[in-house]
């Protein structure tokens, strides 16, 4: 166990250098002048060779991107061009938000997703099934753009129930930073009244982003249970006496688990990167937003640093979703 | 599978039960401005992030926003014309060479720490722009140099100029005075405080940094003891909140709630929608800003100078105004409305194909059958219907369009070659002085490799009446010439000179003393005057 886990921590480190080089890659071979973009509007041709001899950006790109990873090493992850920012600090800034929507998207999904694909089994071809099964087709089908923008006309601006976007009200005092998660925050300096207030920021735009992935998690716990439901050893425990709650707990459900966190794995990625829509939608400060300014002022170095967090988080999720696996299924963990 | 539909029921109900947890958290409250200790914040919704605050770097509609209400300049542009108005300089003077400027300051002028804001820091604030070497540097490059801006005493500035520089004053407006004290306090490794002053502001102005919190919000507080005091008298007025909403909806909706007072960047159908509403008002002003379709008038077809000109006879000028449903005016000069010295040019090409065909029989394709490539920027409707526009009226000349749609930062790329310059390219440029020299100087050979330099235009004689305009200082010998540049810029058709829009925000009627002034970009609003009052 221990030695997959080192030999899944090393081949990342290899498939991050290869994502990198890759994004780097494109990001430079895409047409475009940062250096003019940075030096501002009216500058003059001096101005914008001076700045881009100072940042460098007069080498080649082997050389930059050699330069780049020499600085990673030493854990520099650049400035961006436009804010004189360290992306560090910017990154200590947005991913924390992104992760929090992210993971709370993810509680919604499973949270909402594992009963309504039981109920769906239960009532098969009768209409709660076949009403799950319409919101799950939608949830695939809807673009995620589009809902949010409905969420918020509907259930901000009509229904007035909540606030259209940001993190927390804007006057309201923000918790001491410890992990940059607002809810988790909050709690920690034991101010219940930002926490309700995070949560409540929290919710449309993670129905928003959640949609897809509660569509699939419905599709495959309903997959499942019926195909669980229909086995002999269920049979088998009926007969024996032993009451359907503990059925469904103790077998259906157990099995279901596994499609579950598989699904959760691969939509996690789909959820860091439908989160440039979504906190577009709800000005929500994130990576996504982070990100896609970076990507139209071609600031190359916030760029490559979304792209090692991002992708280094969808790795290391995966890499413990995985190990989740071998914990719960013995058959797994017999082949590691 | 009876069985199982009891405990599926039973879940269903708990979902409900822990969404009906979900309402019991406490709603939104529906007041409109945010209040803090009874006093009221205005919200902004924008869509530009401030990416910085130091008035040395480079500026952007957000950034010269911001910077606007935390420092003072020797001189403000304010109302409608723009004026040039006396701020932290009481009074000036020039020597009759006009190399020599003399600055009185306000005695009374303190920063936000309390200190006076004295000749010392002026001459500090300008030479820290131009060793810094960025942002507004290269207005007054090769004009002044930083041994020639002295004090004369604790509050007269002196400006030495190396030749005689008409528009001077006229950018004045953008140098900002930072407290040198605060700067120098905060300098790392030689950085002249840019680290401190990209989140933090050392100023004078009338508002005073109360909170940066980037990609979300920017919070200022009135500055009470503002030493010019404010235009209007209201206690209550306690700050202003620059908040991003970043989709045209969900500003609106934002207004429309009441979490927002003022948004801006509504495309005028957006703006007539909101109008609707009783508790909504919408502005609508004539900007500085031009718009055009610049030519390459070094490569391909429009090098051709009977090309240019019959391109510009068979636009459809009509289709500008319907595209920007009637919120917009047609240039009849190179020079916008605003610009001091604009005179209407009486033979402007409008569409007239029979003109249009006779410059092209002078080219050398006499009879059309090109194709020529219109670059505007991605998901930016209005320049889209323009490039349709263009198909239908260049059909009669036997022109084919290619449309192609680019990001903003390549745009900026191709345009800085002029091998990689396009045929035709959509171009709104908001020139950061009121000086004629500022649209003048567009046209000259020192602006190509700019966005609106992309025309590559050289022509020896407009350029020396462009340099001669501005080494002038008397207006009255200014204004002829610009009269004839107009007319010779119109004659060497670098560009399909095209309209004014107007651009405009929407806000709530309890926002008092809102005023917009042409020389500001689109969005940027001036908080001095503006204060909100519920009653």
């Amino acid at each position: 166990m221990g030695q997959l886990i080192v030999r899944r921590l090393i081949f990342m480190i290899f498939m991050l250098i290869g994502l990198m080089a890759i994004v780097f890659a494109i990001s430079n071979i895409a047409p475009g002048d940062p250096a003019r973009l940075a030096a501002g509007p009216d500058a003059t041709n001096e101005m914008v060779e001076r700045l881009r001899v100072e940042r460098g950006l007069d080498k080649p790109i082997v050389t930059r991107f050699a330069v780049y990873l020499s600085n990673l090493a030493a854990g520099d992850l650049g400035t961006s061009l436009h804010t004189r920012r360290a992306v560090v600090d910017d990154l200590a800034r947005y991913f924390p938000a992104t992760l929090e929507l992210v993971l709370f998207s993810i509680a919604f999904a499973v949270l909402l997703g594992v009963p309504l694909g039981m109920a769906g089994a239960a009532f098969q071809n009768k209409i709660p099934d076949h009403s799950i099964r319409f919101l799950a087709v939608s949830g695939v089908a809807l673009p995620m753009f589009w809902l949010g923008l409905m969420l918020q006309w509907y259930l901000s601006l009509e229904l007035d129930l909540f606030p259209l976007g940001g993190r927390l009200g804007i006057m309201t005092p923000r918790p001491e930073t410890v992990t940059g998660m607002l809810t988790v925050d909050s709690l920690l300096s034991g101010n219940f009244g930002t926490f309700q207030e995070a949560v409540w920021h929290l919710v449309l735009p993670s129905l928003a982003l959640s949609l897809p992935a509660l569509a699939s998690i419905i599709r495959v716990n309903r997959a499942e249970m019926l195909e669980t439901l229909n086995k002999d050893y269920i049979l088998n425990a009926r007969a024996q006496g032993i009451g359907p709650l503990r059925i469904v707990t103790a077998y259906a459900l157990k099995n279901a688990i596994l499609p579950t966190l598989a699904m959760i794995g691969l939509r996690f990625g789909w959820m860091l990167g439908g989160t440039v829509l979504v906190e577009g939608v709800f000005d929500y400060p994130g990576v996504g937003l982070y990100a896609t300014k970076a990507a139209v002022s071609s600031d190359f170095d916030p760029i490559i640093a979304v792209t090692l967090v991002l992708g280094a988080s969808f790795m290391l999720v995966n890499l413990l979703i995985d190990l989740t696996y071998a914990l719960l299924d013995p058959r797994v963990r017999s082949q590691i | 599978m009876k069985i199982t539909r009891r405990i599926a029921t039973t879940v269903i109900a708990s979902a409900a039960l822990l969404a009906g947890g979900f309402m019991m958290l406490p709603t939104q409250d529906a007041t409109a401005a945010e209040q803090v200790d009874g006093k009221l914040y205005m919200v902004i919704a924008g869509r530009q992030p401030v990416s910085h605050l130091d008035p040395a770097l480079k500026y952007d509609l957000a950034v010269r926003m911001m910077q606007q209400q935390l420092y003072d300049a020797l001189v403000k542009y304010e109302g409608n014309p723009s004026e040039i108005k006396p701020w932290l300089a009481e009074s000036w003077s020039t020597s009759d060479d006009g190399l020599t400027w003399t600055f009185n300051l306000a005695k009374n002028a303190k920063f936000h720490d309390g200190s006076p804001v004295t000749a010392e820091a002026v001459v500090y604030s300008f030479k820290r722009t131009m060793e810094i070497n960025e942002g507004p540097a290269w207005m007054l490059e090769g004009f002044v140099e930083a041994d020639g801006i002295k004090a004369v005493d604790a509050h007269t500035v002196s400006f030495t100029l190396n030749k005689p520089y008409a528009a001077f004053l006229s950018f004045l407006p953008w140098w900002y005075v930072v407290n040198p004290a605060v700067v120098e306090a905060n300098i790392k490794d030689g950085d002249f405080g840019q680290g401190f002053l990209q989140e933090n502001a050392a100023g004078s102005g009338p508002y005073k940094l109360q909170r940066f919190e980037q990609g979300t919000a920017y919070v200022l507080e009135r500055n009470d003891d503002y030493w010019k005091g404010f235009p209007y008298e209201n206690d209550r007025m306690g700050g202003v909140i620059y908040r991003l909403v970043r989709e045209s909806a969900a500003q609106r909706a934002a207004l429309l709630k009441g979490e927002a007072d003022l948004v801006t960047g509504l495309s005028p159908e957006e703006r007539q929608a909101v109008n609707s509403n009783k508790d909504i008002s919408t502005t609508s002003l004539p900007a500085l800003t031009s718009f055009g379709l610049k030519m390459n008038t070094t490569q391909g077809v429009t090098a051709d100078l009977n090309i240019r000109k019959a391109l510009a006879y068979a636009y459809d000028y009509e289709s500008f105004i319907k595209i920007m449903n009637g919120e917009a005016k047609l240039q009849t000069s190179p020079f916008t409305d605003a610009v001091q010295g604009m005179v209407p040019i009486a033979d402007m090409p409008r569409r007239d194909i029979a003109k249009a065909k006779e410059y092209l029989a002078k080219s050398a394709h006499p009879d059309g059958g090109f194709e020529v490539e219109y670059v505007y920027v991605e998901g930016f409707e209005i320049e889209r219907q323009m490039g349709l526009a263009m198909i239908d009226a260049y059909k009669d000349i036997n022109v084919t369009v290619k449309m192609v749609p680019l990001t903003w930062p390549n745009m900026v790329a191709r345009g800085a070659k002029p091998e990689t310059s396009p045929d035709l390219m959509a171009i709104f440029a908001t020139p950061v002085s009121t000086d004629p020299d500022a649209i003048a100087i567009q046209y000259h050979p020192s602006s190509a490799g700019k966005y609106y330099g992309s025309h590559f235009l050289n022509d020896p004689d407009l350029n020396a009446l462009i340099e001669k305009a501005r080494a002038e200082t008397v207006w009255d010998k200014r204004a002829p010439i610009y009269a004839e540049i107009q007319q010779k810029i119109v004659d060497l058709q670098p560009e399909i000179f095209g309209m004014m829009r107007n651009r405009g925000v929407a806000l709530r009627n309890w926002v008092k003393g809102y005023q917009d002034s042409p020389i500001r970009m689109g969005g940027e609003i001036d908080f001095y005057s503006v204060h909100l009052d519920p009653n």
